[in-house]
């Protein structure tokens, strides 16, 4: 079609078009321009360019040595407004064989007169002064040109030379009652003495680099195993593999409040007890051993009884709770030990020890119970899903889509009341309700597809009218969902009206609930029930691919969070310090270096992994042998490399509170100290530097 | 006595890389597999310790469907099927040892063995094997300081820690010099012969599957194209399956 068109026409449009972009791209470079508020006044105006000299000037010369100053005083006289009579002589002799000659040899206040020295002590620093007994001294202002209108500068201070002679011109300083008398003119010369060492400044900024150091440590290993762990679920060929019948995730998931439940009430306990005992000690490391030895000798000895089948499977079943139960009492007295620990060392270079110990210690104390929870719903939710494996295979439709339906309604149920419990908090949490009944609905249309005869294929043979009915019918169930649930729980009111939801109850006969997340569990439960039982137990559930999914949005959204903002949100939360500006980079690092592994792990060699599996390991086997041999050193790398990087991000972090060597930068500079301010700009270039370099070659030497 | 029934392999690309295979190898047998590159020689073992899912069909072994294992039954059923591979897949930076006790994860406590210990009993075998093989000598060096056969025998060790009843062999010599090859075939036949293990193995070479094989399966676009013994093949059968153009060539 285009062809008909003459050729000449068509290349003039696109000339025209040509031009026509070329406009609008200067049109909107020009309007960037001024939105930016590029201007030549100011940076044309004398006043600011001054003071960026000066601010250049001192920052290139940092206050970083010092050394001890001998002071030795001069005294002379020096008649203020000429005696009338005789003019006093010019050279006036010190006593100490240092001789000045004024000119003129007297002068009124403000007169501009020369002063020169000889045989003052040499290669001094010295200032002209007016001594008055018992009141401030005038220091005599140095005037930089000899001009005869020229004003005094701020400057007192000069040098003398290696013969200790000094020229300079001076302004005689105005006071009340100065006039008509001779008055004594101290010169003061210091002399340098002793060795150059540290100044305060640098001995200050070498304190807070150290902190900034260790700041991006701490961070960076609080961070890696948090990171290690999710960049494992958020490796695709990790994760992939991993699908299960949809009843067998149902009951798992069912089962995770349940077992967090007990775990909660149940081994929370448990370890509050290890912690008591530990505190104690003796009773602690008794208890401790006595409990890892009954573990022992009860797996030994029931591991000797060879039994069938089920009965073994029962065994290690109650093997493994024992173990979660031991293995929560001992972490419980650890901590107890610790808290003794860092009680008993509170002296000397073993305080920091005590510190260390007694807030770790401390810290179990806190969370063990919500481990406990942890690990009890962990436990209970695998166990579940691995003993209904076997029966849920001989269970067919339709027997499988009324069990589908009811284990999807309380799953549904349970997911968006949780969801809607986050939702009560804030507005965009508020958000996160109708997203995931959206993802239902979606999912219930679909399903509801299914229905006609012949539609549900697998994936590979769907033609592309099949996909896109498919996702036709996905965006048409997910867009009601969400409009119903928005509806429900009146979405619009929250995000229009910043306002929480109503906090309205409503009794359910056997408890009451708000009615917020009751509506939003029912949604839920209607949903879920629905989809589930419409797809029947047997259908596979792509579990990895939904673990994979979730872990990298929330990674990715945790990235794209400056580590400043963060910073700003821990300041308030633990206040100005080092420790809020820790927790900043640690969350920051976590989502940048699980990103980073998990691209790692995706680029792993998959033949040990086929290797370790077909000799019948579990997964944790698997990761341990196949993946972590082949992972370790790009790891040990992108530590390093992440390490680097939080050094020169805690240097930012500082200027929102966040402790370390920013903190003190951004102090000096608004004080307006560059000379201070030049010390600690040029230890970060220094210590940025020699990391980038060591990290480079680190990485370049393992990988 | 393993039993492969109307097994079907269609991957999510769509490819169809097994159609309909049926065959049955009794214990003991030493089974080569032919075919084509692309024929599905590879996809064929993988479904048998289920590396890969089978779409369609049955693979009852010993009398249990592999194919309606679950999770936990299935780690039970590969640790008694050992597997071999053409790009050996040690774990390349863990010393020869720790690869051929990595063959003992299926037996071992899960949680002795994720802090790499092993009972002296297992470490004790491992050696034995490592022996049988001829490279005891190099138990703790890096396995990629091995050359290929070197490495191939480690496969082995592994497989043979497993203590396996049958032997699933992709390729094994696939990147091996003429030589290399057949001293690493001739220790898969001395695990048939000696201990009685059935042994399935994929071939490129149809004079190495001659002389090693009891009897040969033949695959063609994922379709059986031959089943028989290896005298069978002659001039004619060997142009069905490796197509019009192909010429014999012999390995020594
Ligand atoms: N993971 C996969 N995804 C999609 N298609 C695959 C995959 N693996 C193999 N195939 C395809 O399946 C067919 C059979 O492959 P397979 O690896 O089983 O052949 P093979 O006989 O082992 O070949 P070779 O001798 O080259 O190893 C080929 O067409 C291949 O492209
Ligand atoms: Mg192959």
């Amino acid at each position: 079609m285009t062809n008909k068109v003459p050729r000449s026409s068509r290349s003039a449009l696109r000339r025209l078009l040509l031009v026509l972009g070329i406009v609008i791209g200067v049109v909107i470079y020009a309007y960037g321009w001024t939105a930016t508020d590029i201007s030549l006044d100011e940076v044309q105006d004398p006043v600011r360019q001054a003071s960026v000299q000066r601010a250049m000037r001192e920052l290139l010369s940092p206050d970083l040595f010092t050394r001890d100053r001998e002071n030795r005083s001069f005294f002379v006289d020096f008649a203020i407004g000429c005696p009338d009579g005789d003019l006093p002589e010019g050279r006036t002799d010190t006593g100490d064989g240092a001789y000045v000659i004024f000119t003129p040899p007297c002068a009124d206040s403000d007169e501009i007169i020369t002063v020169e020295g000889f045989h003052f002590p040499a290669d001094a620093i010295a200032r002209i002064q007016l001594y008055r007994e018992g009141q401030q001294n005038m220091p005599f202002r140095l005037v930089k040109s000899d001009a005869a209108d020229a004003q005094a500068s701020d400057e007192s201070v000069f040098d003398l030379d290696s013969d200790g002679h000094f020229r300079v011109s001076v302004k005689v300083p105005r006071g009340r009652g100065l006039s008509g008398q001779t008055h004594q003119v101290e010169i003061q010369a210091a002399v340098p003495s002793g060795w150059p060492r540290l100044s305060a400044t640098t001995e200050t900024v070498i304190d807070k680099m150290i902190e900034t150091i260790f700041l991006a440590l701490m961070a960076t290993t609080l961070a890696l195993p948090v990171a290690v762990v999710l960049s494992f679920v958020a490796a695709r060929n990790l994760m992939r593999q991993i699908t299960l019948p949809l009843g067998n995730v149902l009951v798992g998931f069912v089962l995770l409040p349940v077992g967090g439940w007990l775990g909660y009430q149940a081994l929370g306990p448990l370890g509050q007890l290890g912690v008591r005992w530990g505190k104690d000690v003796l009773p602690g490391l008794l208890g401790g051993a006595g409990a890892l030895a009954g573990f022992a000798l009860v797996s030994y000895a029931l591991g000797r009884v060879t039994l069938a089948g089920s009965a073994q499977r029962v065994r290690s079943v109650a093997l493994n709770a024992l173990l979660v139960a031991v293995l929560v009492f001992i972490l419980g007295v650890l901590g107890g030990l610790g808290i003794w620990l860092g009680g008993k060392l509170q002296t000397g270079l073993l305080a920091d020890l005590g510190n260390f110990v007694g807030t770790l210690g401390t810290l179990v104390d806190l969370i063990i119970a919500t481990l406990a929870a942890v690990g009890g719903a962990m436990w209970l939710s695998s166990l579940g899903a691995s003993l209904v494996a076997g029966p849920m295979r001989h269970i067919f439709s339709p027997l499988s889509n009324v069990l589908g339906a009811v284990l999807g309604a309380l799953s549904g149920a349970i997911l968006l009341a949780m969801t809607a419990l986050f939702g009560t908090q804030a507005v965009l949490l508020g958000l996160l309700t109708p997203v995931v009944a959206a993802a239902l609905g979606g999912q219930l249309a679909v399903e509801l597809y299914y229905l006609v005869p012949g539609a549900r294929k697998p994936k590979r043979d769907r033609t592309d009218v099949d996909q896109m009915i498919h996702t036709l019918l996905y965006a048409l169930g997910a867009l009601l969902a969400f409009a119903i649930t928005a509806y429900a729980i009146d979405l619009l009111r929250a995000i229009v009206d910043e306002r929480p939801p109503s906090r309205a109850m409503i009794d359910l006969g056997l408890f009451e609930m708000r009615t917020y997340v009751a509506k939003s569990a029912l949604i839920g439960g209607v949903l879920g029930g629905l989809a589930a039982g419409l797809a029947g137990t047997q259908v596979a559930f792509p579990l990895g691919m939904t673990v994979y999914n979730t872990s990298r949005t929330i990674l990715n959204a945790l990235r794209s969070i400056e580590p400043l903002i963060m910073g700003i949100v821990f300041v308030i939360w633990v206040g100005v310090g080092p420790f809020a500006g820790v927790l900043a980079l640690t969350l920051h690092s976590i989502a940048s270096l699980g990103k980073l592994y998990s691209e790692q792990v995706e680029s792993i060699d998959a033949g040990p992994i086929e290797a370790i599996q077909s000799t019948g390991a579990n997964r944790l086997q698997t990761i341990v042998y196949a993946v972590v041999p082949q992972i370790v050193p790009p790891y040990i790398a992108f530590t390093m490399y992440r390490w680097d990087i939080n050094v020169r991000m805690s240097t930012i972090i500082g200027f929102v509170g966040g402790g370390g060597i920013g903190f003190l930068l951004q102090q000096q500079i608004n004080l307006l100290r560059y000379n201070q301010a030049g010390v600690a700009v040029l230890a970060i270039a220094i210590v940025v530097s020699i990391l980038d370099y060591a990290s480079a070659a680190i990485r370049e030497r393992i990988v | 006595m393993l039993k492969i029934e109307h097994l079907t392999k269609i991957y999510d690309s769509g490819v169809r890389a097994l159609q309909d295979v049926s065959f049955e190898v009794p214990d003991g047998q030493f089974l080569v597999i032919i075919g084509l590159s692309g024929s599905g020689k590879s996809t064929l073992l993988r479904c048998i310790n289920r590396l890969i899912e089978p779409t369609d069909g049955r693979i009852i072994w010993n009398n249990t469907d592999i194919t309606d294992a679950t999770d936990e039954e299935l780690r039970q059923i590969r640790r008694k099927i050992g597997m071999i591979f053409q790009q050996f897949n040690l774990v390349r930076r863990a010393p020869v040892m720790t690869n051929v006790l990595a063959g003992r994860l299926g037996y071992t406590n899960p949680m002795w063995s994720l802090v790499n210990h092993f009972s002296a009993e297992d470490k004790r075998k491992a050696l034995e094997k490592l022996n049988r093989v001829g490279i005891r000598e190099k138990a703790y060096i890096r396995a990629d300081q091995l050359s290929g056969g070197q490495q191939q025998r480690v496969g082995i060790a592994r497989a043979l820690m497993q203590e396996p009843e049958l032997m699933l062999a992709d390729e094994p010599v696939a990147s091996l010099d003429p030589a290399t090859s057949h001293s690493v075939m001739r220790y898969l036949e001395l695990l048939n012969k000696e201990d009685g293990i059935t042994i399935l193995c994929s071939l490129h070479f149809l004079s190495l599957a001659r002389t090693y094989a009891d009897r040969i399966i033949a695959l063609k676009d994922g379709r059986m194209e031959f089943d028989g013994l290896p005298q069978e093949i002659d001039d004619k059968r060997f142009k069905d399956i490796y197509g019009e153009d192909a010429v014999r060539v012999e390995i020594a």
